[in-house]
């Protein structure tokens, strides 16, 4: 177990009968880092979490969780674990407080502690209004907030967010990756993050794509986006016939032309043999939605199941 | 144990707030209530004047019989109607994910297997006492013949359905996870057992082939005890009022007062500790369907 690594993972292989949901699966997430686990639908990321939390054994492999075994003490495990399901598991019928209050007496957390925590996660998520109402009346955005609570509150070292934004308002979504990056700079919480969204992937420090239960490419969104597109530059106030003198693929755009080069190099490289074409331009990376394509074949869309 | 008591108090607030589990659970005491209402009350009637051969009895003595059988009734189905409604919220967890989110925290299955248990105990204990005390009070109205002890004797025998009544459906529930399957089972729980246990019809009147079988099904006996300690006073109060004896125990017969094992009489401590060793059993089969998975999940 290396030092900085709070998630490793070696090996590891789940079936369920002839599908083989995981095959093999080695990765780690280093302490305080924000993971992004990418994979279309049944391509193993649930099940993936499923083990890591204790909810699912696994047929092989090895999973250490902050120096610990999960098959030597799965109960310190889940002490050091927060997780934020698809979609709101708690209780519609009781109120938010008696959600928070049944939730934090699992670990233990009661009396004057639950108090003291529950004001600072209702300062963190603004809860003030809706403690006293019942989880089935609140809108989808204030139940998600209440769900990142519940996470939270016994202050876990690494907190798992499977597609915790799907469905979710802009306005709701920036206070939710708000409240997400306050946490990992103060408490240095790890975010182990699923999603659909390619751009909230892109802003994650390392990250793994599964496809059929394997790894197929991990890096930081950079290392990626270098490895698997290219760059793209969109080229404004010239006809098609300059572009296509150019002699690369292109594609017309809103106002201009995109033309796909190998990397920055050949973009700059194009830009200086041709500067009577390239007078208005700008460069860009490419996407992470391009990166998954390049990598897996498959566009990421729907919810995984 | 802080935990233990924090789930029992969210499993018992969650029955009690979800007006659907609620409701149902009430549903076969209320048909009870309307059979009895409209016609049933009438032809036990009849039936106890004609088995008396034309003996003159007053009306109140004749109201704490005919009520004494509807009270019985109802908190024999209640009982454990009752108890399966209000552990329908461990399928419904199940169902609804919420089970994962409690196994996500360090808690054992254990823990929340008993926290099930004891909530569903304590709600089915709730609303069968609180139905209790209607009856009594309906029974003092229409015809008091109770002793103290006849009281006391009922509430043991509520308490002893209700355990029983929630460790049956721990056990069944135990295998089920869907929303169909809570409906199914319900809806077979609710129409079924007021049949099985003498509640709508005294078992005397079945078949002799359905007699033993049913003689076999442990809440027969459950029945039985409430149905004795509900109407002894009334029936001893027939005797001392010279009615012949052979009458009121035709009575006893007719009514499920007397129950027989292929034609042996069943005394009134053998009910109850058939009915207990029932409960002890059940809930040995619980706890070892608990470890078995605990074991097979790693916990």
């Amino acid at each position: 177990m290396e030092n900085n690594k709070i998630i490793q993972i070696e090996g590891l292989c789940k079936s369920f009968g002839d599908v083989r949901a995981v095959r093999d699966l080695s990765f780690s997430v280093g302490e305080g880092e924000f993971f992004a686990f990418l994979g279309e639908n049944g391509a193993g990321k649930s099940t993936t979490i499923h083990i890591l939390c204790g909810q699912l054994p696994k047929d092989c492999g090895r999973v250490v969780i902050d120096g610990v075994d999960l098959d030597k003490d799965p109960f310190a495990i889940k002490e050091k674990l927060g997780v934020v399901f698809q979609s709101s598991v708690l209780d519609a019928p009781l109120s938010v407080y008696d959600n928070l209050a049944s939730r934090a007496a699992l670990y233990g957390i009661c009396g004057e502690e639950f108090r003291k925590r529950l004001s600072e996660l209702s300062a963190m998520l603004d809860l003030g209004d809706l403690l006293k109402r019942r989880v089935g009346k609140l809108s989808g955005g204030q139940r998600r907030r209440i769900d990142i609570a519940r996470a939270l509150l016994h202050r876990p070292k690494i907190l798992i967010l499977d597609e915790p934004t799907t469905g979710l308002d802009p306005k709701t979504r920036k206070l939710l990756w708000g409240v997400i990056d306050g946490l990992r700079k103060t408490e240095k919480t790890t975010v182990f993050l699923t999603t659909h969204y390619m751009e909230e992937a892109a802003e994650a420090d390392h990250v793994v794509i599964l496809d059929n239960g394997s790894l197929i490419a991990e890096g930081s969104p950079l290392e990626l986006k270098n490895a698997y597109t290219g760059d793209f530059i969109t080229l404004y106030g010239v006809d098609e016939e300059g572009v296509r003198s150019l002699g690369i693929p292109y594609e017309p755009t809103s106002g201009g032309y995109r033309l796909a080069v190998e990397n920055t190099a050949a973009a700059t490289e194009l830009i200086v043999a041709n500067p009577e074409i390239f007078r208005d331009y700008e460069i860009i990376k490419g996407k992470m939605d391009d990166v998954f394509l390049s990598a897996t074949g498959k566009t990421l869309k729907g919810d995984d199941a | 144990m802080i935990t233990t008591v924090a789930l029992i108090k969210r499993n018992v607030k969650l029955f009690f707030r979800d007006k659907g589990m609620f409701f149902t659970a009430l549903i076969t005491p209320a048909i009870l209530l309307v059979l009895y209402a409209t016609f049933l009350g009438n032809v036990y009637e009849d039936s106890f004047r004609l088995g008396l051969g034309g003996a003159e009895i007053s009306d109140e003595l004749m109201g704490a019989c005919v009520g004494g059988q509807l009270i019985s009734s109802i908190l024999a189905v209640s009982c454990v109607t009752v108890a399966f409604c209000s552990n329908m919220l461990m399928v419904q967890d199940k169902a609804n994910g919420s089970r994962r989110d409690l196994m996500i925290s360090p808690v054992k299955a254990s823990t929340l297997s008993i926290a099930y248990y004891a909530a569903t105990l304590i709600c089915t204990l709730l609303i069968c006492f609180v139905a209790t005390a209607i009856c009594l009070g309906y029974l003092a109205v229409i015809g008091w013949y109770l002793s103290v002890g006849d009281v006391l004797w009922l509430l043991l025998d509520v308490l002893l359905l209700a355990m029983f009544g929630t460790a049956l459906s721990s056990v069944i529930n135990f295998f089920l996870s869907t929303q169909g399957q809570i409906a199914a089972v319900g809806s077979v729980v609710s129409s079924g057992y007021g049949f099985l246990c003498g509640a709508y019809m005294p078992i005397s009147q079945f078949g002799e082939g359905l007699q033993r079988v049913i003689s076999f099904l442990p809440g027969t006996y459950g029945t039985s005890l409430l149905r004795n300690h509900a109407l002894r006073g009334a029936l001893s109060e027939m005797e001392s009022q010279g009615i012949p004896s052979e009458a009121v125990e035709e009575m006893r017969d007719a009514i499920d007062c007397n129950l027989y094992f292929f034609d042996i009489k069943v005394d009134l401590r053998v009910m109850l500790a058939v009915l207990a060793s029932t409960v002890v059993l059940l809930l040995c089969v619980y706890i070892f369907l608990n470890l078995r998975k605990m074991k097979k999940i790693g916990r």
